[in-house]
């Protein structure tokens, strides 16, 4: 699987990333299978966080067969700096790991989320301790809130060092501000900031609950995702095209094999053919009177 | 409102900041948001299609568009008033005797050195939704006496266009493969439903059931190219 650099870490990352999420959904003995066929596919570099459930649990014991072979990412949601220090111990004991190499703000959605995780007695400051100890390697930073909150984060963490945001056609087709990640994108490039895309493969949102009710979803991810090879293989293509360090894996442990083989596969996309994907989106969401054209 | 990729890709070396512009055929609208969101002085959006100019009206507001329901073998503008027009998915709804007095109309608005955006569909090769545009074709035929769609190949349109002084600048593909969605291929069926009704039963019945039957089959495809010409005069 092709690899790429992940801004100044010095990590090459594969351009999948195993979002460990899905192993919250299996036994066990499901999520040690899983690991391996991630790592058959050479898969380098792995995400979890303490809010998957049991993933970092049940992602362990082949963390341990296979440390050396993995750029392992965790994330916290505190914001202040005793909860982040202790979330990290939290995590390290749960992934019976030394150390983690890209610890994450994870979430991060509010302007004075922001100030909190600054503040010298903000989560950062816990993460930037942590750092000097050797528990933690690289800081990033994950959101889906606000770009231009994600911009100023940019500007504001000196050593920021990642960056998770969302990125598929559904968003790049839409105008407003509040959807700009390609701004984030372009920000983060020039910082030499690494950059990993999720969503790369929601499709939009679940039906109202009363038409369909959430324990009969199909799929555990909290948006209806795109679920055939070749929407995905698009869909990956498409993510990856656009210039990302890595493209995350869905939550639905259903679904990750075929991102796997879309990721071995990938094939940089055109751009009349990022634009087809665009279109397809736009049609599909918000029918207007009578749509002959494009 | 969201300008589309297409249009943005096919004015993204257009220069559209305060000059006079002109969308000739404005369907829903896609072009006038993208020619408005350039800053231009003026947008005349014309069609000859009360719906459609409600529907633009409704979707863009501000001072800076008027939508003139007109034709566009004869429209209302003075001659050699307009610096950028635009034909946005025009052409494959324009029959072809038809096309002639068209590009001569939008030659005559045009201001010497003014701009041109032709963007349309090439013809398809051997693809389902061919047969139901084919279908919808004939229904209008009989009872219109002309097509519904017209796929130019880019060049033809090059050729008509070159013919009238124009000077083609640059080709680009928008779209390959052009998503034919689900609400593409029920809006076709509907005009080819809507024809119908003008028709006689015996004649409307058979080729009615046939677009339906094509309709449910299709779904959605990928079929074709849409490319988009630049020219300047």
């Amino acid at each position: 699987m092709e690899t790429r650099p992940l801004g100044t870490t010095g990590q090459e990352s594969t351009i999948c990333t195993f979002g460990a999420i899905a192993l919250n959904w299996l036994e066990q003995e499901g999520a040690d299978q899983m690991v391996e066929l991630v790592l058959d596919h050479g898969v380098n570099h792995f995400d979890v966080a303490p809010a998957y459930g049991d993933a970092e649990r049940k992602l362990a014991p082949k963390l341990g067969q296979y440390r050396e072979d993995i750029f392992l990412g965790c994330k916290t949601m505190e914001r202040d700096y005793d909860g982040a220090r202790e979330k990290l111990e939290q995590s390290l004991e749960r992934l019976d790991v030394e150390t983690i190499d890209l610890y994450q703000i994870h979430g991060l959605e509010y302007e004075h989320e922001l100030d909190e995780i600054t503040d010298d007695e903000g989560a950062l400051a816990a993460f930037r301790d942590a750092r000097d100890e050797g528990l933690i390697e690289h800081i990033g930073l994950t959101s889906h809130g606000n770009p231009e909150l994600v911009r100023d984060a940019i500007d504001r963490i000196d050593d920021l060092e990642s960056l998770m945001f969302p990125l598929n056609p559904v968003v790049s087709g839409k105008d407003g501000s509040e959807y700009d990640y390609d701004a984030v994108l372009e920000r983060a490039q020039a910082a030499d900031i690494g950059t990993l895309g999720i969503k790369a493969f929601a499709k939009g949102p679940w039906p109202p609950t009363d038409e369909l009710p959430a324990d009969q979803r199909p799929y555990a991810n909290w948006y209806q995702p795109v679920d055939t090879q070749a929407e995905i293989d698009d869909r990956f293509d498409f993510a990856a095209s656009q210039g990302l360090s890595s493209v995350v894996s869905p939550g639905d442990p259903k679904l990750v094999k075929m991102v796997l083989d879309a990721a071995d596969q990938f094939e940089p996309m055109a751009d009349p053919q990022q634009r087809s994907l665009i279109e397809r989106s736009r049609h599909d969401e918000s029918p207007v009177p009578e749509q002959l054209h494009h | 409102m969201d300008v589309p990729a297409t249009v943005r890709t096919a004015l993204a070396d257009q220069p559209v900041e305060g000059k006079r512009c002109l969308e000739a055929g404005a369907g829903v609208g896609n072009m006038t948001a993208g020619l408005l969101d350039g800053g231009p002085a003026a947008v005349y959006a014309i069609t000859d299609d009360r719906e459609h100019a409600q529907t633009v009206r409704d979707r863009v507001e501000g001072g800076r568009v008027a939508v003139f329901e007109a034709d566009l073998r004869s429209m209302p503008l003075r001659a050699e008033t307009i610096d950028v027009v635009t034909a946005h998915g025009l052409f494959n709804v324009v029959p072809p005797p038809d096309a002639e007095r068209i590009v001569s109309e939008l030659t005559r608005v045009a201001a010497p050195g003014a701009h041109l955006v032709v963007d349309d569909y090439s013809p398809l090769g051997e693809h389902p939704i061919r047969e139901l545009f084919a279908v919808e074709n004939a229904l209008m035929e009989l009872a219109r006496g002309e097509p519904a769609l017209t796929f130019y190949a880019a060049d033809h349109l090059q050729s008509l266009f070159e013919g009238h002084g124009w000077s083609l600048e640059r080709r680009k593909t928008l779209l390959d493969p052009v998503p034919w969605t689900e609400s593409h291929v029920q809006a076709h069926l509907d005009v080819a439903r809507e024809v119908a009704a003008d028709l006689p039963t015996g004649t409307a019945a058979p080729l009615v059931e046939r677009a339906e039957n094509l309709a449910a089959d299709i779904g959605s495809v990928d079929a074709g190219e849409m490319y988009s010409l630049a020219f300047v005069r």
